[in-house]
Formats: C-alpha cells, structure tokens, sequence
C-alpha cells in the first residue's frame, strides 16, 4: 500500500559538501494520506544495487531544517512529516554512489492511528548518476 | 421535516494534493464552483501544517479562504496518534489531551463536528465532553464497513453514546457499510495487477449477490482481527480461503473481501438520532450516472425518511484502486457523484 508515494522519481543524487561526495540522498512522500509526528516513522530502508544500507547510515528530514537518525527519529514527536511535503532521506557514504545505473530500492514505514499493521511502501528506482 | 445538505470530503482529492497539481486552494474551488456542494470536509492533518496546533499563519490563510469560498464547514476528520511512540502506547491522559487540541483546533477553523476515527477508545468522550461543549463541537465516531456494528470497540463505542446522550456525541456512519455489489474496481485491480484467480472474484461477488459478505460469513470481528487471526494461523470458512489457488496472488485480495458490507439499512436505526455527518464512500461512477456498489437512492430515501438533516459527503476511494500507469480520475468521479446525489435529493426533498 502507496507504494507509488515512496521514492519521488528523478530525485536521488551525490551529495556534496565541502567538494567532497559525502554520501547520496533522494526524497519520498509519506506512506499515508496525512502528515504524522516523524516518531511514527517505524523504519527507512535503502538498499543500493541490493545490498542493504547500515540504519546507522541513514539521515532523515522533513523540512531541511533538523536532520535526525532513525534511532533519534524515534522521540521527535513535535516536528511533523506533513502530507504532500517531500522528505529527503539521505545515506552517508563516502564518494556517494559511483558514475553509471544503479538500482536504489527504498522502503518507507510509517504507524497510522487505526491500523494495527504499520503501512509499509517500497519503490526501486533505476538512477543514473 | 429534514434538508439532507451535500458536502464533499478533500480525501477524495488526496493524490491530487500530495502530487501539487492542485493546491487547497484550488480544491475548495472545485468544490464550491463545480461542484456546487453545501458544504466541505477536510483532515486537517492533511491539508494544514503544524495540526493540532497550527501557526496564527496557518489559520489567517484558513480563514481567508472561508472568506472566498463560502463553503459550510461540515466536518473536520481526526484521528487518534496512540502510536505515537515505538515503545509504548499513549496513556488515557496523553490521548485525551490531544482530542481536547482537536476540538478546540476544530473551532477555531470553524468546524462543529468532528469524525473520530474508527477504533479510538470510548472513554475518550466523557473526558473530553466539557471542551466539546464549551466550543460547541460534536465528536463523532466512523462507523466503517469492516470495523463496524458487531465490532467490540466499535460496539462499546456506541453503547457510550447511548449512555451519555448528549447533542456533543454521536455518529458517522460510512457507506461502505452498504455494498449491494462487491466493489468491481477492487476485483479489477487484484486481477490485473495480482492475478487473482477468476473463481475466487467470482464466488466474492455472488456472496454480496446474495445479500450477504464476508464479515458476516466469517462471523468473526471484522477486517483488522481476520488479519490477525491469520498471522496466527487461523482460518475463517468464508469459502474463500478455499478458493485460494496461488496465495501470493489471491490473499490481497481475501484480505480485503471483509473491508466491504453488505448490512441493511435497519442496523442504523437504534443510533437515528446520533448521526451527526454522513460518508458517502465512492468506489466507482457508472456510465449509467450511479455508484457501481452502493445504491444510494436507497440510503438518502431512508435518512430522509428518519428526518436526518446533516451533510452526505462524497468520499472517493477509488484512487486506491486505479491501476498502475493510469490517471486517477478523483475530480471527474466526484462531479459525477455529486450530481447523482442531487439528482436523487431534488427528486426525495
């Protein structure tokens, strides 16, 4: 279930800083029809050529202003993932992902109000960097 | 003697938000000029940042668009976050307080219903009665196909409403609850994108032929607990389970056969004077100009019939189930719908 919100497509690029390629990121809509506090984010996954991203190296923002990890991510419960606003979520890893196609699966898992089991997205991607 | 009022719920447009092809704005917009419904509904945790407690930002925009539009504000739909956290459950305290944000959000947007969700907790109404009161808004429960009548929480739910009998409490019931066919555009989508096997589709759509479905053949407590159950290894004889041929196409699909129902209009009648709101569930407009499974001839000529004089608003779920690659049709379905519904109110009122 929307898996079509997961992974906006054409977003997913090396990222710079300090003219060195510190890892990449891409940007997603929710897996629901409403914005949630981001401690109901239940995971992020990535997995790049099918070879899973440690969680440890996995960042997460909803607005560009705080980054959280997933483990910090589970106690913002008053900075909000709005619905219909992209989120970035973004793997450090150094040197990014090298030139040429990669496959770059993400999941997106968020806890909903009512329904018992967490809705779960998943959308691969080809990219080209 | 009753005037049913016609509204149209912004869930309906949720991928044309989400995707910024169109804005609130524009929304309220097609509600008002194309639609020419009464009223509007919205989930304010959808379409207004920083719920329950926007920004003075927030509400002068809100405000400046009621100005414009002139729509009724007929329900605002909110939910519970129990799940707030991983490791716990909200605490009765945390939750009532957050209803109490709701309602007086809800007022100060200009709502004076709000729609609890389905399975949030009965005690949560008598704590929260006084703030109803005081900013004069009902709180009302989703009555809804699959976590409906016969469920335990949604059961007791209603026994305190009966219990505390106040103007500030009642119900929403959902029509899904009425199917009088099996929703096509689900077996559609299951069949083309899973392959659900045709016998499997064809025996769901005879069940509701019958008059019956799968909640009540499984006599058992609705969508969320056969789920569970089968995590557990249970089986349910609705006769569908053994009509699964390839559980990795097929049990999508039986997972969904119990979210429908097909119940009278009569399980309504006890709690007549509780329903506060109306959702008219939208699964498919036929060419013919009716919804495909819910005859809503019927339900209108029933609430007329019991002087019900609150808002019926159109709630498009057929997004849900568009095919892959195809556009969903959410602004032409709810037109349609909407002039159906009129069509049906100017001939009954």
């Amino acid at each position: 279930m929307f898996d079509t919100n997961v992974f906006i497509e054409d977003t997913c690029k090396n990222v710079l800083k300090n003219n060195q390629v510190i890892g990449y990121e891409m940007q997603t809509h929710i897996t629901y029809y409403r914005g949630i506090p981001l401690s109901m984010i239940n995971y992020v996954k990535v997995k790049a050529d099918g070879v899973e991203v440690p969680r440890e190296n996995i960042r997460f923002t909803a607005d560009h202003i705080d980054w959280f990890t997933l483990d910090e991510m589970e106690t913002v419960a008053l900075i909000k993932w709005e619905f219909g606003v992209p989120a970035t979520v973004r793997v450090l890893q150094d040197g990014g992902l090298s030139k040429g196609t990669h496959d770059v699966q993400l999941t997106v898992c968020t806890r909903t109000a009512y329904i018992p089991v967490p809705l779960e997205g998943v959308m691969t991607r080809s990219v080209v960097i | 003697m009753g005037n049913i009022k016609s509204c149209v719920s912004l869930y309906s447009f949720q991928n044309q938000y989400m995707t910024g092809k169109s804005s609130l704005e524009d929304l309220l917009r097609f509600v008002k000029e194309d639609c020419g419904a009464d009223g509007v509904e919205i989930l304010p945790d959808q379409m207004l940042h920083g719920t329950p407690n926007p920004s003075e930002k927030t509400y002068q925009e809100w405000s400046r668009l009621m100005e414009k539009y002139q729509l009724d504000l007929a329900c605002a739909d909110v939910f519970l976050n129990t799940t707030l956290y991983k490791n716990r459950e909200l605490t009765k305290r945390e939750c009532i307080d957050l209803i109490k944000q709701e309602i007086v959000m809800a007022h100060r947007l200009g709502f004076k219903t709000i729609r609890l969700v389905s399975m949030v907790p009965a005690w949560i109404l008598e704590p929260c009665l006084e703030a109803a009161v005081k900013n004069d808004v009902i709180m009302a429960i989703e009555i809804h196909a699959g976590l409906g009548f016969g469920v335990p929480k949604t059961e007791e739910f209603l026994a305190e409403v009966l219990r505390l009998n106040s103007p500030y409490v009642g119900i929403v019931p959902d029509a899904g609850l009425f199917c009088r066919k099996f929703p096509r555009v689900t077996s559609e989508y299951c069949k083309k994108v899973y392959g659900t096997n045709e016998e499997l589709i064809k025996y769901a759509h005879s069940v509701f032929e019958s008059g019956i479905d799968f909640f009540e053949l499984t006599k058992s407590r609705g969508f969320f607990e056969i789920e569970e159950a089968k995590g557990k290894g249970l089986r349910f004889e609705s006769g569908a389970e053994s009509r699964v041929k390839d559980p990795s196409k097929d049990m999508f699909y039986v997972a969904n056969l119990s979210a429908y129902e097909n119940k009278p209009l009569s399980v309504m009648d006890p709690y007549i004077k509780y329903i506060k709101h109306f959702h008219f569930k939208l699964y498919e407009m036929t060419k013919t100009g009716e919804e495909y499974s819910i005859d809503y001839k019927e339900i209108l000529t029933y609430l007329k019939a019991h002087d019900y004089n609150g808002y019926v608003s159109t709630e498009y779920e057929g997004n849900r189930w568009t095919l892959p690659g195809k556009p969903i049709k959410e602004k032409e379905q709810v037109l349609l719908h909407q002039q159906y519904i009129k069509k049906i109110l100017n001939e009954i009122q």
